[in-house]
């Protein structure tokens, strides 16, 4: 498994690397259209409002956003390519089966994502002057992000194979994903202040906004609920890969 | 679909001449539901020995793909059974090591990544120790005339190139038994010859391969035998020397320099052949060829020809009649 690990490493990040331009670009457009939201705001507000933690939760709600899609993209979009070009049933020959490399797959293409989200955050704090906070109980509600944000992706990927062509939903639906992952649902009000714990992804999403953002404490009933919300989306995975 | 990994006692046959390395019987297998059911294999078994090369040709739709993919694991029967050299891949995960394949209509490769970064990966895949699979990927390289080209992505390399890069990572394991789709499609000449001379030379090496191709020229070139497969039923299966014969006609197409004279042509006339000017058609038997050839005396002879069907008169007159 460690041997399957380490060529997964590789492999994503060759693939990420060989062509270094497409990786400039892509911090160059991820960021630009973050300072371009950011600028618009500005100008709504003008220049004397200050945006407090506000900014902060927008901030984090834009790179979550941002890792999701990377995620999604990674595996639904590469689960098309890979059945175009072969590669894909050389991965269902192999004696590993599917749950345990796609499992390695998705520990690889979360670190590089990971590694490149860090840089973003980085450069989205320099230009917007949010001062965002990281303790280390961020890691809980991270990995239920993950774990509904990757249940999500081969939910994606399936329909891709099924339906051949998910180019233009995936494209759809990145916006939908910013309003989920970007609209502040955990100050909601009335019924929707419990319906956001059956929305994929935005119980942690808010837990994440309340540490790194506003700077509150871990609530560990809400933590509960978004374990349990990763778990419904990532439980296919997980169950496959840990008890084949 | 839940896989075993166990050690077997059945694969040791296996290093046999003729052993059997694929078998299969009875494989079913039926798509849709009520009126739209369809079989689109029905009860085919197959047998394929040691160092042995069989052609799997059928039109398009005939249930070629959906064999193999029963065959490699990728499809489960609803009837029938397959074992690769004594293991059923639908059982135990590692029967799996096996099986190489290189699929119809692609590469089977990353195209970002070089060949020796894909031997590598693919290897490991197999389940082969990280740097063995690197050791084997150099040797494979080197053997398929690659190793220069071991550090270009294989988006630059020729179609041809490619192709052994793709065998060559079906062979990173050291399967048996070797699947492979259309093997020269898409190559020229001289890219084509060299990946038919591979593929002669991996059957040699003691591997089974299962070829399926719709360039009846190879597989008449490549195979030892063909099995035709039309509507999910197999409707040949014999050596195709065997099948080529019982195809061919027994007529034997003689030329010679210059003409006949008078007496010879008689003779000839007599012995039951026909002339044409220099051309003579002698359909009688092989025991009075040898006569004839008396009587051609003194003429040189130019050249003898039986005629024989190839495998494409032999599949269209099959998969027309039946």
């Amino acid at each position: 498994m460690i041997d399957l690990l380490h060529v997964e490493l590789k492999r994503t990040w060759i693939q990420f690397i060989r062509y270094p331009a497409e990786v400039i670009a892509g911090l160059i457009i991820t960021t630009s259209v973050f300072y371009g939201l950011f600028l618009s705001a500005r100008y709504m507000t003008g220049p004397g409002f200050a945006f407090g933690d506000r900014l902060d939760a927008v901030v984090v709600g834009y790179v979550l956003w941002s890792l999701n899609l990377y995620i999604i993209n990674d595996i639904a979009i590469g689960l098309q390519s890979e059945a175009e070009t072969g590669t894909l049933e050389q991965v269902f020959l192999s004696p590993w089966g599917s749950p345990r490399i796609f499992f390695a797959r998705a520990v690889a293409s979360l670190a590089l994502r990971f590694t490149l989200i860090m840089g973003v955050v980085l450069i989205l704090m320099a230009i917007s002057g949010s001062r965002l906070s990281f303790p280390p109980a961020l890691l809980l509600p991270f990995l239920t992000l993950v774990m509904a944000g990757y249940g999500f992706a081969f939910i994606m990927g399936a329909c891709a194979l099924v339906f051949k062509r998910v180019q233009q939903i995936l494209g759809i639906f990145q916006f939908l994903l910013l309003f989920l992952l970007a609209a502040p649902f955990e100050e909601a009000t009335g019924i929707m202040q419990y319906l956001r714990f059956l929305l994929p992804m935005i119980p942690s999403t808010g837990l994440l906004r309340d540490l790194m953002a506003r700077d509150l404490a871990l609530d560990w009933g809400t933590f509960g609920l978004a374990f349990l919300n990763g778990l419904s989306l990532g439980r296919n995975i997980g169950e496959k890969t840990w008890f084949p | 679909m839940q896989l075993l990994n166990r050690p077997t006692a059945q694969r040791a046959d296996a290093g046999v001449p003729n052993a059997v390395i694929l078998a299969t019987r009875d494989l079913t297998k039926t798509y849709g539901r009520g009126n739209q059911k369809f079989a689109a294999v029905r009860q085919v078994s197959l047998t394929l020995h040691r160092g042995e090369v069989l052609a799997f040709l059928g039109p398009n739709g005939a249930g070629k793909t959906t064999t193999i993919k029963m065959i490699a694991g990728l499809v489960r029967p609803d009837r029938g059974q397959v074992t690769i050299a004594g293991e059923d891949p639908h059982r135990y995960a590692r029967a799996l090591r096996n099986i190489g394949a290189v699929l119809e209509g692609n590469r089977n490769l990353y195209w970002r990544l070089t060949p020796e970064e894909n031997l590598e990966y693919f290897g490991v895949l197999r389940q082969v120790p990280r740097k063995v699979a690197h050791r084997r990927g150099l040797e494979l390289l080197d053997r398929f005339g690659l190793l220069d080209k071991r550090d270009t992505p294989v988006q630059k390399l020729s179609r041809g190139m490619q192709q052994k890069v793709a065998i060559a990572v079906a062979l990173i394991h050291d399967p048996q038994l070797l699947l492979l789709g259309e093997p020269a499609l898409g190559l020229d000449v001289e890219a084509g010859e060299t990946v038919k001379a591979l593929v002669r030379e991996i059957a040699q090496e003691g591997r089974a391969i299962l070829l399926t191709t719709h360039q009846l020229d190879v597989a008449e070139a490549l195979s030892d035998r063909v099995a035709i497969i039309r509507r999910g039923q197999i409707i040949a299966e014999q050596s195709t020397e065997a099948l080529l014969q019982a195809f061919s006609d027994s007529a034997y197409h003689i030329e010679v320099e210059g003409s006949l004279a008078p007496a010879q042509h008689r003779q000839v006339t007599r012995l039951g052949a026909i002339v044409e000017g220099r051309h003579i058609t002698y359909a009688g038997t092989a025991e009075n060829l040898y006569a004839l050839f008396a009587v051609l005396q003194p003429l040189p002879i130019l050249s003898v020809q039986r005629d024989r069907a190839d495998l494409t008169q032999v599949f269209l007159k099959l998969v027309k009649d039946t």
